[in-house]
C-alpha cells in the first residue's frame, strides 16, 4: 500500500518551471534518494509527495489511491526537514512521544515505543533532559526519532544531515539505513551529496533543472550513467569528460582530444557504440579507473598540477585549466613528478554524444 | 609575512577551559589547519590570534613580538567568516574596495589593489555583479579578495566553505589551496571536515577539549597517529580499533599494547568457508566498496578497491601487512616502533 507513483508531474511557479514531466515509481519498502544540485527540483518533488505543494499537472498515487488532492495531514507520511523543529522547552522524551500522545495511544504503548526508539538512536540516557542545550547532532537525531516513532509507512527526509558535522554524518548514514531496514518504510531521501545517496539508497533518482535524468541502483548510475550530467555528478571526484573527434589510428578507433592528444584506442564494444554518434563525442573515464602507463603503452601525457592526499586515497589534478583531469590512486602508489602518462582502462571508457550529452550505450 | 606562535596559552570562560596550555608555532606562509570536534577550542584559538580575546595565561606572538595587549586592528590579520559577510547591496567590486575606502586610501592605490586581487583570484569578469548573482564558489573568492586587498600579514578562516554543496566543496578546497600558494601568506584555517583538512593543510593541529593533542603534516598524522583519539578523527571509514587479543586477525605481540588499530583500506579480505568472520554489510560506492564484517565479537569496516562481489553472510578471513598495524597503550597512546 505504500508504493508511491508520480505520473507526469509538472510544477510551475509563475513563469518558472520547477518540475518538467516527472514520472517515477517507488516500490513499497524502497529507499529512494532524490539527488541533484540546488534548484534541480528534488525538494519540489518531495513537497508534492508530502502534500505541501499541489502539482500544476499530473497525479500522485500511494498504492492505487490518488492522493493528488489529499491534504498533508491526511496523507500519513513522516517528514524530517533540514532544520529540525524541536520543542526546546520539552524534555527529549516529550519530544519523542509527542506524536503518539497526540494520537491518543495507550500510555503503556507510548512508553514502550518511545523507549525502543530512544534505545535505537542512543538517546536513552538523555530522555529526561530538556532539549534546550543539546548539540545540533543530537537534535537532528531526535527529529528523526520523533518522526520514526510514529512508524509511518512513508518516510520523507529533506537533507536531514546537511547541518550536522562531517563525522556525525557518517554515523547517521549507517543509522538511517538500519532504521529503514528494521521498519521497512518506503523512504524518500532528498540530498545533494552523492555519497549519502550511494551509501543508503536502494535506487537513486538523479535530477537536474527540473528533469529526471536517470533512475537506477547506485552501481547502475555509477557504471552506466545515462548522460554527461549523471557521469559528472556521481562519483568523488566525478567522471572526467572531454569533447573530441573520432579518429582512426593504426591501433584502431580512438578519440582526438585536441590539446590532450589522441586517446588510447577504444575497446571493440566502445568503438562499435561510437558508430552511433552523429558527430563529435565526449570521452569519459572515472578518476579511479586509470593506471600509470608502461613505456610503449598508449596513454594521455598530462602535466601534474596538484596532489591531494586524503588518507587512503590520493587525488591528482592534471592537465590544463581548460581541460582538467582528475585521477585517484591508492596512497602509497609512487607518483613521478612532472608529466604523467595516464592510461584509462579501455573497458571503463564511456562515450557520450557531444550534442545531446546522452550515453552511447555499449551493447 | 607572519609567524604566529602560542606559548603556554590558556583561556577560560567561566568554568570552561576553552584553551588549555597550548604551545605551537605556525611558520610564515604556512597553510595551518586547526581540527577537532565541536567545542575542542578551534574557534577560541582563532579569536586569540585575531585579538578578539586575550589569554588568561601565556603569550601570543606575531613575528616574535608578544601581542597579548595589542588590539585586533593593529595586528593586521584578516578574517573570513563562515557566512562570508558580503554586503548584498554592493557589487563584488565595491565589497572588495570597502576596507580600503574605510581606511581612506588614495583612489589610484585602491584601484591597483582591487585589480591585483581580482586577477589573483580570477574574478575580474564578475566584479560588476552583486553577491546574489554569484555562485557559492564565486562569493567565496570575493570574500577572500576583500581580505586580500588589506594586505594582511595572515588570514584566518573559520569553516569558510561548509555551507556549499558537497560537489562545490571539493572544488573550492582545491581552489583555496591554489590561492594560498599564489598569494603566499600565512593561513590559519578551521574546519570540522577531516577530508577537507587533509586536502588543504601543510600542517594541522588536532585539538581535544582545548588541548593540542598532535601537530604534523596530514600524512604524518594519518600514518602515525600519536593516539587512538587522533587515529579515529582522520580517515573515513574510521580506523578499526580492537582490544588486543580479540580473535580477529593474526598480529605480532607488542608488549604494553591494549588496543590494535587497523585502517579499513589496509585490511585484506578473502572468502574462506572455514573462517569464523562474516560479511554483514556491503556498500558498493563505485570506485571502492565498504564491507562491514563481524569477527571475534567485534565489528570492523574494510575498504576495498573497485567493485568486488561480496554478499552478506560470506565467511571471510582477514589479514593485514604487519607494517600497517597500529598499537596503542591502555590510555590510547601510540606505542613506538
Amino acid at each position: 500500500m505504500s508504493a508511491i507513483k508520480l505520473e507526469h508531474l509538472v510544477k510551475r511557479f509563475g513563469a518558472f518551471t520547477a518540475l518538467k514531466t516527472m514520472d517515477l515509481s517507488i516500490t513499497d519498502g524502497e529507499f529512494m534518494a532524490l539527488l541533484g544540485p540546488s534548484g534541480c527540483g528534488k525538494s519540489t518533488t518531495m513537497n508534492i509527495i508530502a502534500g505541501m505543494e499541489t502539482p500544476t499537472e499530473g497525479r500522485i498515487l500511494f498504492g492505487d489511491r490518488d492522493m493528488t488532492g489529499v491534504p498533508m495531514g491526511r496523507r500519513g507520511v513522516g517528514f524530517v526537514f533540514q532544520n529540525f523543529a524541536i520543542f526546546t522547552h520539552m524534555t527529549v522524551r516529550r519530544n519523542l512521544d509527542y506524536g503518539l500522545r497526540m494520537t491518543g495511544r495507550p500510555t503503556a504503548e507510548i512508553a514502550r515505543r518511545t523507549n525502543a526508539m530512544a534505545e535505537l538512536l542512543g538517546l536513552t540516557a538523555l530522555l529526561d533532559r530538556p532539549a534546550q542545550g543539546l548539540s545540533v547532532n543530537i537534535l537532528q537525531r531526535l527529529a528523526i526519532g520523533r518522526s520514526a516513532v510514529m512508524e509511518p509507512a512513508i518516510f520523507l527526509l529533506d537533507e536531514p544531515l546537511s547541518n550536522v558535522d562531517a563525522a556525525f554524518r557518517a554515523v547517521m548514514r549507517t543509522e538511517l539505513k538500519s532504521l529503514q531496514r528494521q521498519f521497512r518504510q518506503t523512504m524518500v531521501y532528498v540530498t545533494h551529496d552523492q555519497l549519502e545517496a550511494m551509501t543508503m539508497a536502494d535506487r537513486i533518482a538523479v535530477m537536474d533543472h527540473g528533469v529526471l535524468q536517470q533512475v537506477g541502483t547506485p552501481l547502475e548510475v555509477y557504471n552506466t550513467p545515462a548522460n554527461t550530467f549523471v557521469a559528472r555528478f556521481i562519483g568523488s571526484p566525478g567522471m572526467n569528460l572531454f569533447t573530441g573527434k573520432l579518429t582512426q589510428t593504426d591501433a584502431g578507433l580512438a578519440v582526438d582530444l585536441g590539446p590532450l592528444g589522441i586517446s588510447p584506442p577504444l575497446a571493440p564494444a566502445t568503438a562499435s557504440a561510437a558508430k552511433r554518434a552523429n558527430g563529435d563525442v565526449v570521452y569519459g573515464f572515472r578518476p579511479e579507473e586509470v593506471t600509470l602507463a608502461q613505456p610503449g603503452e598508449p596513454a594521455l601525457a598530462l602535466p601534474l598540477n596538484l596532489t591531494e592526499r586524503i588518507g587512503a586515497r590520493t587525488i591528482l589534478h592534471l592537465g590544463t585549466p581548460q581541460a582538467e583531469v582528475r585521477a585517484v590512486f591508492q596512497s602509497g602508489t609512487a607518483i613521478p613528478a612532472g608529466i604523467l602518462r595516464l592510461a584509462p582502462a579501455p573497458a571503463a571508457v564511456r562515450l557520450f554524444d557531444a550534442g545531446s550529452g546522452a550515453a552511447l550505450q555499449v551493447a | 609575512m607572519a609567524e604566529i606562535a602560542f606559548r603556554n596559552v590558556s583561556k577560560r570562560f567561566g568554568s570552561t577551559q576553552a584553551v588549555n596550555n597550548a604551545s605551537f608555532t605556525i611558520a610564515d606562509n604556512e597553510f595551518f589547519c586547526l581540527f577537532g570536534p565541536p567545542l575542542s577550542g578551534k574557534s577560541t584559538v582563532l579569536r586569540l590570534i585575531l585579538g578578539l580575546d586575550t589569554p588568561d595565561e601565556g603569550e601570543v606572538l606575531i613575528d616574535g613580538q608578544v601581542v597579548n595587549h595589542i588590539g585586533p586592528a593593529a595586528r593586521n590579520i584578516a578574517m573570513v567568516f563562515q557566512n562570508l559577510a558580503l554586503f548584498p547591496h554592493m557589487t563584488a567590486e565595491h565589497n572588495i574596495r570597502f576596507p580600503l575606502v574605510e581606511r581612506r586610501e588614495p583612489e589610484a592605490r585602491i584601484r591597483a589593489r582591487v585589480a591585483d586581487a581580482a586577477a589573483k583570484l580570477h574574478i575580474a569578469h564578475i566584479l560588476h555583479k552583486h553577491p546574489g548573482q554569484l555562485s557559492g564558489g564565486e562569493r567565496q573568492r570575493v570574500a577572500i579578495a576583500r581580505a586580500l586587498v588589506r594586505d594582511p600579514a595572515a588570514y584566518l578562516m573559520d569553516d569558510p566553505i561548509s555551507a556549499l554543496d558537497a560537489r562545490l566543496r571539493e572544488e573550492a578546497r582545491v581552489e583555496l589551496k591554489r590561492m594560498q600558494r599564489e598569494a603566499g601568506r600565512t593561513l590559519v584555517y578551521v574546519t570540522h571536515d577531516q577530508e577537507e583538512a587533509m586536502s588543504v593543510a601543510d600542517r594541522m593541529a588536532i585539538l581535544e577539549l582545548g588541548a593540542i593533542r598532535q601537530i604534523g603534516t596530514p600524512d604524518a598524522l594519518y600514518d602515525h597517529p600519536g593516539s587512538a583519539y587522533v587515529a579515529r578523527l582522520l580517515g573515513a571509514p574510521v580506523m578499526n580499533i580492537l582490544p588486543v587479543g580479540a580473535n580477529v586477525i593474526t598480529a605480532p605481540k607488542r608488549p604494553g599494547a591494549a588496543h590494535l588499530g587497523l585502517r579499513p583500506e589496509d585490511l585484506t579480505v578473502t572468502p574462506d568457508p572455514a573462517a569464523t568472520a562474516t560479511v554483514t554489510g556491503v556498500e558498493p560506492l563505485g570506485g571502492y566498496t565498504v564491507l562491514t564484517i563481524a569477527a571475534g565479537g567485534e565489528v570492523l569496516r574494510a575498504m576495498l578497491r573497485g567493485q568486488p562481489a561480496f554478499a552478506t553472510g560470506t565467511p571471510v578471513s582477514l589479514s593485514a601487512a604487519p607494517a600497517r598495524l597500529h598499537f596503542f597503550g591502555p590510555d590510547g597512546t601510540r606505542l613506538a616502533g
